[in-house]
Parts: structure tokens; sequence; C-alpha cells
């Protein structure tokens, strides 16, 4: 039993000579590319990633008709903003919902069966989100959580925790910080971290 | 009885580490490439063929599935995207791409030599496929009209549904009471067919609200409410 939790010193070392043999077995075998695996990282880094979800944020800030349409249909909202990358709609954005932190809410979303999670606003999953430990007891102590991420928020705050269940990403819509008037849209994303669009922080001050 | 299944709400267990990287090791990032390029490839999806020689059918589902039946302590014990390489690489052995033995002897290989050249090659009918899936995606909504049995504001009680092997059911809430907060307009399927866990066909999903106080009496904390998206199969008229 206690050797169940052993792991070898080169446990790293292995794990990267494992992978980097699937992938040349696979390549040899006709199923992928080399280049396939960083075509999928390149998409990651130029087309879905946090870099959207911060321009539709700063656009909900300074726009509270599109920040209410996007409440009641993201994914026609977040159309409306045609410069945007490809994809909007893609893998793991294609039923996506916004839910606002303010007016005596705060909002966090987990997924407590795997890591859900919004990918054409948001990218991919930061490793806290995925921790068993987060997944674990955000649905049953929040306010402990949130402290943990050095947020707290007052008893007469609800905290809406939104499990990822079914086919819904869920992403939030953080309150805008105070002192930002007159800063430019540019300036307000900036602002915007994956953390606050998921509820576990509130967006940078000014 | 998988743990797994019932993640939420476990007590005693420690600090969150709050770590902002998607990755923290580089090789990380391969997996989820081949991870992703699998899902793509996969044939139940209306793209456009490619030589690729993936033939067999891998999903989110499939993913989620293997994790699952691991070993609970072993769950905890390998982190996320080891997990994805132990059941991403089985995946491959057991349908007869590759072999335990071709993969342990280029494992040494690159052991020995981790800078050793991958080879190179490959149609690019395969990469066009693999973007053209992330930009389009997978929706599971389906063309399909069925009236849902519940509206906005019903009260229904969750199923203690027997699962088998893979749920989208968060395990917490088997038997209590919810209020019904949102009827996601129109069917989903999901990506395989559960068995007698019961989704996988097209049905009605919707968002459940529960009070904290109820899933944890006297173990929660004040003003909470938790939201699940929950498949038509998983709720059920409240008993009298």
């Amino acid at each position: 039993m206690t050797d169940r939790f052993h792991h070898p010193d080169d446990r790293e070392a292995r794990s990267a000579a494992r992978v980097r043999a699937l992938e040349a077995l696979l390549i040899e075998k006709g199923v992928i590319t080399s280049k396939t695996v960083d075509t999928v990282l390149n998409v990651f880094e130029t087309k879905m990633g946090p870099f959207n979800g911060a321009r539709i944020v700063a656009r909900a800030w300074v726009d509270p008709a599109f920040k209410q349409r996007l409440i009641e249909d993201a994914p026609a909202a977040i159309a409306e903003l045609t410069d945007l990358p490809e994809g909007m709609a893609g893998a793991e954005g294609e039923h996506m919902r916004a839910v606002a932190n303010g007016e005596g809410v705060h909002n966090l979303v987990i997924c407590t069966l795997c890591s859900c999670y919004p990918w054409p606003v948001l990218g991919l999953p930061p490793y806290w989100y995925k921790d068993p430990t987060f997944r674990s007891r955000a649905a049953r102590e929040p306010r402990a959580v949130l402290k943990e991420f050095g947020l707290t928020v007052p008893e007469s705050t609800e905290v809406k925790v939104w499990d990822s269940s079914a086919q819904i990403r869920w992403f939030v819509i953080p309150e805008r910080p105070a002192g930002t008037e007159g800063m430019s849209e540019g300036e307000l994303a900036a602002l915007v971290t994956p953390e606050a669009m998921m509820g576990v922080a509130v967006a940078a001050s000014a | 009885m998988k743990l797994q299944h019932y993640l939420g709400g476990l007590e005693g267990l420690g600090p969150i580490t709050v770590e902002t990287r998607v990755f923290v090791e580089e090789w990380e990032k391969r997996i989820f490439g081949i991870h992703t390029a699998m899902m793509a490839l996969s044939p139940q999806l209306p793209l456009p063929a490619t030589p690729s020689a993936f033939r067999t059918v891998w999903t989110w589902a499939h993913l989620r599935t293997g994790a699952e039946g691991l070993n609970p302590f072993d769950y905890f014990k390998y982190r996320y995207y080891e997990k994805w390489l132990g059941g991403i690489s089985g995946y491959f052995i057991e349908n007869g791409y590759i072999t335990e033995e071709e993969l342990e002897a280029r494992t040494a290989e690159y052991l020995a030599d981790p800078d050793k050249p991958l080879p190179q090659g490959g149609a690019p009918e395969i990469d066009q496929r693999v973007e053209r899936y992330l930009a389009e995606g997978d929706s599971p909504k389906r063309d399909v009209a069925i009236l849902p049995d519940f509206q906005e504001g019903d009260t229904v009680q969750v199923r203690n549904v027997p699962t088998l092997e893979h749920t989208r059911l968060p395990g917490f809430l088997r038997n209590h009471s919810g209020v019904v907060e949102t009827v996601y307009p129109g069917a989903y399927g999901y990506l395989t067919d559960t068995g007698t866990d019961g989704v996988g066909a097209p049905m009605p999903v919707y968002c459940v609200r529960f009070e904290a106080k109820d899933l944890w009496p006297g173990n929660t904390e004040p003003n909470v409410t938790l939201y699940a998206d929950l498949y038509a199969a998983y709720v059920t008229k409240p008993t009298a």
C-alpha cells in the first residue's frame, strides 16, 4: 500500500520519453503528421485563448446593452464582435453561457466531474481548475476556496456555483474595477484575467 | 460506485494549489495535442475523410471513462496529463495501432536520447481536418422535437441512476431536490451511450438550482447556491 504513491525520481523524463515515443509511432503509422500536435497548440496561441474573453468582457463593461445581450445569448453577442478569431462557437464553445458578478451576486464556475472549460473565450484550463482538490471543495465551501485565492466575498453576497455537467460551458463577467472610467477597451481588456472569468478572482485594478 | 463520480464536497483535502499555468511540463502539451487530434479524426464526425490511419472512435467520453475507471488512489496519485498519457497509450495498444513492446522500446530510445528527432511527414489533409474540428466544434444538440417534462420553477428530484462506467451526473446530487432554473431549448445527445446510467440519446437538459444548505446540512457556508446542468434522464418528479 505505501508503495502505491511512489513516483520514480525520473518521473517527468519518463513521461516525456513516453509521449515522444507515442507521437513518433503515431506519425510513422500515419495516424497523425509531424505537424499535427503543433497545429493544435498553435490554435491555442492564436485563435482560442483568454485574449478573446478579455475583449468580450471589456466590451461588456463599456456597453451595458451588449452585456445584457451577452447574458441572454452569449454566442449571438460574441458573433457581433466580427474581429475575433474564427472558432468562437467551435470546440468546447458550441453552447456557452455568461453570468455576471455584481448586484449582490458572485459567480464561480467549476466542473466536479472533469475539467469542462469554455475554450474559445478562455483557451485551456489552468492547473488549479483541473485540480481535484479545487473541484471537490468548491462544491461545498466556495467561500473558503475563494479566500485561498485571496478573495473575500461578504456573507451578504450570494455565491452561485455553476457545475458544468452537460453541454454548457460557463464563464463569468467580472465586475468592472473602480477607477477605470475613461479607459479604452484595450486598456480595460488588460485588466481581465482568466481567474476573474471563472470567478476565483476579481479583475485587476487600474 | 466510483469515487471519481462523487468528488463534489469531499472534506479534509487540504489547501488549493493556485497554479495558473495550463501545462507545468513541456511534454504535457504533446499528449494534449494527440488527444485533440484523435477527437478531430474520429470517424463519426461529419468532416472530410483524410488519409489518416485513425479509424476508431475517440471522444471526450472515452477520455473521461478511462479516468473514471482508474483505481481511485491512482486517480489522485497521477497528475491530470499523466492520466491522459496512460489512458491514450492504452487505447492505441488495445485498438491495435501500436504494441506495448513497440512503445516500451521507443520510450527507452527517447529516454536515452531525448533530443532524437521525431519522424517527419504526413498528409496535410489530416492537419486541415484538425483545424476545422477546432473551428467548427461538435455540438450535441440534435434536431429532434422532444417536449420537456419540466418547466422553469418546477421542483425536481435527482434520480439515483444505476451507473456502471461513465456518468454526467455529479454524485453528490443524487436523491436531492432542486428547482429548474432553465430549460435549455431543444434536445441534446451525449458522446457515448452510458447504458443504465441513462444518457446518450437526445433529450432535454435542465439547469437545476440547489441550496447548499440542503446538499450539506449544517456543513456548508451561508448564502450559497449550486447549479448543475442535468440531462432529463437524471431528474424526476419529486416523490409525494
